[in-house]
């Protein structure tokens, strides 16, 4: 069943997110040609176009990330708590399996979003001097790069693909901010909208005084200081900056977690349409 | 075993009662008026049926089992308003319940449909609100249910439009399935009646068949209705 709320999902957000990228691809062609051609004309006209374009190209990328923003919010909200709710909620399927959907849905476009917005910088960028002379010192680094130690360019490789999972699952946790603010917003019987920003920053806030609480536990248990429990380790620079990492993984995890819970909690028991 | 069965169902908004120790149970190859004045309750019984909230006390059972997952499979619902996604065309609506429903009979849509002169690729915000709503009860009735929960179906349409639905349920439900239509508009279906109960303040006041109403009572269920609710 969740292959088929993600189908419908896809056909539901797909109509609106596609255009929108489509958007952003033919503003960065405009773009492009307008820095090659355009700018430097000496007919104020193409001059001003050249700008304009320019513009709607800058519009467009903000565009994109605002509309799958809210797209990722409205859907939610949409289709789970407002009318459409009545029909998607007596599916013979399971609130995990909606809040999945959303999730993954919204997950996907995000990543669709950033890949789009590389693919239209490049576009815009294409046969530029800038671009090739930034290429040419790209090679310089890489040649630079061979010439040192496999334990750099491995490590380097492992921080890259630890920022993108810790960004990626960044997301995941903001949605599901937004996903436990709404379900429990929407379960109290008057001024829903207003209750659901409440939830939001009050979740925000507890998070934040729970986070400072804990950083000052151990801080007063020394738990920073390795050295007094464990004089044997002794870490360098590159396996700190991974178990820092990993730690921020795990955190990212159970934040989302406990909003998946909220969520979850709010859709079963609390569920409240008018 | 009843496809419908409350026990001393009770339902709280705060503290308002909605329902208060409901009890009452239907049988299979009914069709059963939920009949009672705006605010009796009605519309909570039938999003209890749905899990669409939970009882504050007693239970609620669908074909012997607490509303979820697996009774939704069972249940048709019709919600008092238009609630089908208004971006999608009737095609993909007819897609969208055959993916989820088994029991979902697309042919039988399709006829209802092309009766009506709607187009497959039409989008529901094209249409009247009439004719969404007649969309809507196409989808609901197309399917091979055990319970259709029919919320007002027939409540602000025209008499021509009230005819049109009441056909078209007598016509398209499972004659093995329980019929539940919540309204306040008894002398429009009291003729696709078998059973009725009587519904005020969230208490359940009368449940009785039609035949017996009149025989015993020598009165319609309008008349009836019009006396037990009388202001």
């Amino acid at each position: 069943m969740l292959r088929k709320l993600l189908k419908h999902e896809f056909r539901a957000t797909g109509r609106i997110m596609l255009p929108v990228i489509g958007i952003l691809l033919a503003t960065s062609v405009a773009a492009n040609l307008s820095l090659r051609y355009l700018m430097g004309s000496d007919a104020w006209f193409f001059s001003m176009l050249g700008i304009l374009l320019l513009t709607a190209f800058g519009f467009a990328i903000f565009g994109v990330f605002i509309v799958s923003f809210i797209l990722m919010i409205q859907r939610f909200y949409k289709n789970l708590l407002q009318d459409e709710g009545y029909v998607m909620l007596t599916l013979p399927v399971s609130i995990h399996q909606h809040i999945w959907s959303k999730l993954i849905v919204s997950s996907v476009w995000f990543i669709v979003t950033v890949l789009a917005v590389i693919l239209a910088c490049c576009i815009t960028a294409f046969d530029l001097t800038i671009i090739k002379e930034i290429l040419w010192g790209m090679g310089d680094l890489f040649q630079e790069l061979r010439k040192l130690q496999a334990y750099y360019a491995i490590n380097g490789t492992a921080i890259a693909i630890e920022m993108i999972v810790l960004v990626f699952l960044g997301l995941v946790a903001m949605c599901l901010q937004f996903y436990s603010a709404l379900a429990a917003g929407h379960s109290l019987p008057t001024h829903k909208m207003a209750w659901s920003v409440a939830w939001y920053f009050g979740l925000q806030f507890a998070f934040q005084i729970i986070a400072f609480s804990a950083i000052q536990i151990l801080d007063q248990i020394n738990f920073f200081n390795w050295d007094i429990f464990h004089p044997e380790i002794h870490l360098d620079a590159m396996a700190g900056i991974h178990i820092g990492m990993a730690m921020m993984i795990f955190l990212t995890v159970v934040h989302g977690a406990i909003f998946y819970g909220i969520t979850t909690f709010f859709m079963k028991k609390r569920l409240n349409l008018e | 075993m009843s496809v419908l069965q409350c026990n001393s169902l009770s339902k709280h908004y705060g503290k308002i009662p909605a329902l208060e120790q409901v009890s009452f149970a239907i049988e299979p190859g009914r069709i059963v008026g939920l009949l009672g004045p705006n605010g009796s309750g009605k519309t909570t019984l039938i999003k209890l049926a749905n899990g669409l909230l939970t009882p504050s006390e007693g239970e609620i059972l669908i074909c012997g089992a607490a509303p979820g997952r697996a009774t939704h499979g069972l249940v048709s619902y019709l919600p008092e308003r238009t609630c089908i996604p208004t971006w999608m065309s009737t095609r993909q609506l007819m897609d969208f319940y055959g993916d989820f429903y088994p029991d979902f009979r697309r042919d039988a849509a399709q006829e209802m449909l092309q009766h009506l002169d709607i187009r497959p690729d039409q989008r529901v915000k094209q249409m009247s609100k009439g004719t969404r709503e007649k969309v809507q009860l196409i989808m609901v009735m197309s399917r091979q249910a055990k319970l259709y929960l029919l919320d007002e179906p027939i409540g602000g349409v025209d008499p021509a439009t009230r005819d049109y639905i009441l056909s078209t349920i007598i016509s398209n439900y499972n004659p093995e399935a329980a019929v539940i239509i919540s309204t306040h508009l008894i002398s429009d279906v009291e003729k696709v009646l078998d059973e009725v109960i009587f519904i005020n303040r969230g208490q359940v006041m009368l449940q009785s068949s039609v035949d017996e109403i009149r025989e015993e009572k020598g009165m319609s269920v309008d008349v009836l209705f019009r006396e037990v609710f009388k202001c």
